[in-house]
């Protein structure tokens, strides 16, 4: 006759036993589980549960199979550990501004990891930028402040005292000052990216490492071939290689230099100077509130290579037009 | 007695270790667990077979096709006329970031020079498209002065006629395609390549910021181009600006006089080589019935070089070492 001791006994010692083995057996079909979804869904989905390590590579290959089907491309999947690249375009109406975001958007989708931060000098986000962005594909924030008037540069005047897309900078500055908090692990760069420069596909990777502002040269500004900064043998920068005023604490172009999201994050007094601001003075603006001279670092192969192109798009003359306006305004161009 | 205390503590043992298992599974279920333990052989083939596929695709795309495996989209050939100077490399680098997003097209481009430029070639083999270089030198007195206003002489009709030549010696008809001349300062949308990819013998479009206008386009009655809506000498035979027409490769193939006259006047060079492949009534109108602007006319400022020429004259210009 068992005595209840030992029932007891035999009970306590077979429970776990078994409830081990359930867990166990469980734990082994779920990855995979994982791993046989990863192949059907994992495709634009990359790295959600399983280890997706061998997928990434293939992910590729996934993607561009399916790109020659689709007329509008989409960008490179996101990755997790890439840095995000927040690049900043102040834009404006006129007529070249669908063409230079077209081609500008071109440029972007070959980027990962790239998040479009556009801020209209507009009282309102127009339909032409919205629907632009849209049919894009790619990750974007569409903002917009107007510049008033009185700051506003009138026609073609070029009043170097002026200095244009300024609000729009800074209205994305404190968008991501909003948006992100300092405490947050995502890593980030900020790079101030006018709409009609041309920027190379390198020029991204290499600012892709900043860790406080990283700086590079400038082609066709400054009167000159290329602006560039004087970086010594240790790799610090102590000058800058310019004609135009090279005293200025930052003399570098607005496309010249990245910084590091947290900086811009830590620092949250620090903006675009808007008045009093001498031309050229501009960058030097921000970036004196941000870093010294020493915490430079310079990219494109220590400042020697060529990767962003500051180009200017002729002002279309549309003299046909006329006073009444020839072709129909109801078409975009 | 003694017995009976030895087998309890066992037993206390055997639970606390039971026990102990169990909690580990428990903890182990909320990880991440690693896969490579459960992998099993079929997974493993399916990798590696993948990272063959990567790999054959990497060759395929470098290799030059010898025997051109059929495509299953027309091809785009793209023929860019471009010249030295100081915008030259900044224009092609977005023009073939714009390409790159493009299937199945490939870059015909003809240099104004007596022989191909270390710039261009470096730069078109690391461009990532399939491309062809040439080259063609405009003969001087067809070539612009300095001072010259754009408008002056017609540009890159040499370099053109030389694309078409190497088309017509180099491509056999059967295989389809169409023939796009794009100039390296012009906009182009993504869209515009997907409507002209499957003309039958020329297409046309609208262009944007044109002919002194906001855009130029052909009118449209009931599917057919009856006239062209252009500001400026619309008594043309074709009223349209390079950008704003495609040609099929087979007729191009299947009229081997056709070429751009370098001599014509002003504005007629798409004229002189329309005019010998198709009329007006057979055009085919894309972009929705050339109501939408899918390319623009933008043209890039000559960038100021004052303190650089002042500073070459104290021989302290920039560096010409490296590339701009």
């Amino acid at each position: 006759m068992p005595k209840r001791r030992d029932i007891l006994a035999i009970v306590l010692i077979v429970l776990p036993w078994t409830l081990l083995i359930t867990v166990w057996h469980q734990s082994a079909i779920a990855p995979l589980l994982a791993i046989r979804k990863g192949k059907r869904e994992g495709r634009r989905e990359a790295g959600q549960g399983a280890d997706s390590k061998e997928y990434c590579s293939s992910d590729k290959d996934i993607v561009e199979v399916v790109r020659t089907e689709y007329v509008y491309t989409r960008p490179p999947p996101w990755s997790d550990v890439l840095p995000t690249i927040h690049v900043v375009t102040p834009t404006y109406s006129r007529p070249v501004q669908k063409a230079e975001l077209t081609r500008l958007a071109n440029t972007f989708l070959h980027v990962p990891n790239l998040h479009w931060i556009l801020v209209e000098d507009a009282q309102r986000r127009t339909p032409l930028v919205s629907r632009l962005l849209r049919e894009t594909g790619l990750n974007y924030t569409h903002l917009n402040v107007e510049t008033p008037r009185n700051y506003k540069l009138r026609g073609d005047a070029r009043d170097p005292r002026i200095p244009r897309g300024t609000m729009q900078r800074n209205l994305a500055l404190r968008w991501l000052r909003e948006t992100f908090s300092p405490n947050s692990t995502q890593p980030g760069i900020v790079y101030f990216a006018d709409d009609d420069n041309t920027y190379s596909l390198e020029l991204f990777e290499e600012m892709r490492s900043t860790r406080k502002v990283s700086v590079w040269p400038v082609a066709f500004v400054g009167g000159l071939r290329y602006e560039s900064p004087k970086v010594n043998a240790a790799g610090k920068v102590y000058g800058w290689k310019t004609v135009f005023d090279p005293h200025r604490p930052f003399a570098i172009d607005m496309a010249g230099f990245a910084v590091n999201l947290r900086l811009i994050l830590f620092k949250p007094q620090a903006y675009f100077k808007l008045r009093g601001v001498k031309g050229g003075y501009q960058e030097s603006s921000l970036l004196r509130e941000l870093v010294t001279l020493n915490d430079l670092e310079p990219k494109a192969a220590n400042c020697t290579k060529i990767l962003v192109w500051h180009t200017r798009t002729e002002k279309p003359v549309l003299v046909n037009e006329g006073k009444k306006g020839f072709t129909d305004p109801n078409v975009e161009i | 007695m003694r017995l009976k205390l030895k087998l309890k503590t066992v037993f206390i043992l055997y639970f606390t270790v039971s026990l102990l298992g169990l909690i580990y599974a428990l903890m182990q279920l909320g990880q991440r667990c690693d896969c490579t333990e459960h992998d099993l052989a079929k997974d493993r083939t399916i990798s590696r077979l993948r990272e063959k596929l990567h790999s054959l695709l990497e060759q395929t795309k470098k290799a030059e096709p010898t025997k051109p495996l059929k495509p299953p989209l027309p091809t785009i050939y793209v023929i860019t006329p471009t010249y030295a100077r100081l915008v030259q490399k900044a224009e092609l680098t977005r023009l073939s970031h714009t390409f790159l997003l493009v299937p199945q097209l490939h870059w015909i481009v003809v240099e104004d020079s007596p022989h191909r430029t270390g710039l261009v070639s470096e730069f078109l083999s690391h461009s990532g498209l399939a491309f062809t270089h040439l080259h063609v030198a405009t003969p001087h007195e067809r070539k612009l002065q300095e001072g010259d206003p754009s408008w002056l002489k017609p540009r890159g009709a040499e370099q053109r006629n030389e694309g078409l030549r190497w088309l017509r010696e180099n491509i056999r008809s059967q295989e389809g395609g169409v023939i796009y001349f794009a100039d390296d300062d012009n906009t182009y949308s993504l869209q515009l390549f997907e409507e002209m990819r499957w003309t039958q013998r020329v297409s046309v479009w609208p262009v944007g910021l044109v002919g002194g206008m906001r855009y130029e386009r052909p009118i449209v009655e009931q599917g057919h181009v009856v006239r062209f809506h252009t500001g400026w000498r619309p008594s043309r035979p074709f009223p349209l600006d390079m950008a704003g027409f495609a040609v099929s490769l087979r007729l191009v193939l299947a009229n081997p006089e056709a070429r751009f006259d370098g001599d014509a006047p002003m504005g007629f060079l798409e004229s002189s080589f329309l005019q010998s492949l198709v009329t007006m009534e057979e055009l085919e109108p894309k972009a929705d019935l050339c109501t939408k602007v899918l390319v623009w006319h933008t043209r890039t400022e000559k960038p100021k070089m004052k303190r650089e020429e002042a500073m070459q004259k104290q021989g302290l210009g920039s560096d010409p070492a490296v590339e701009v």
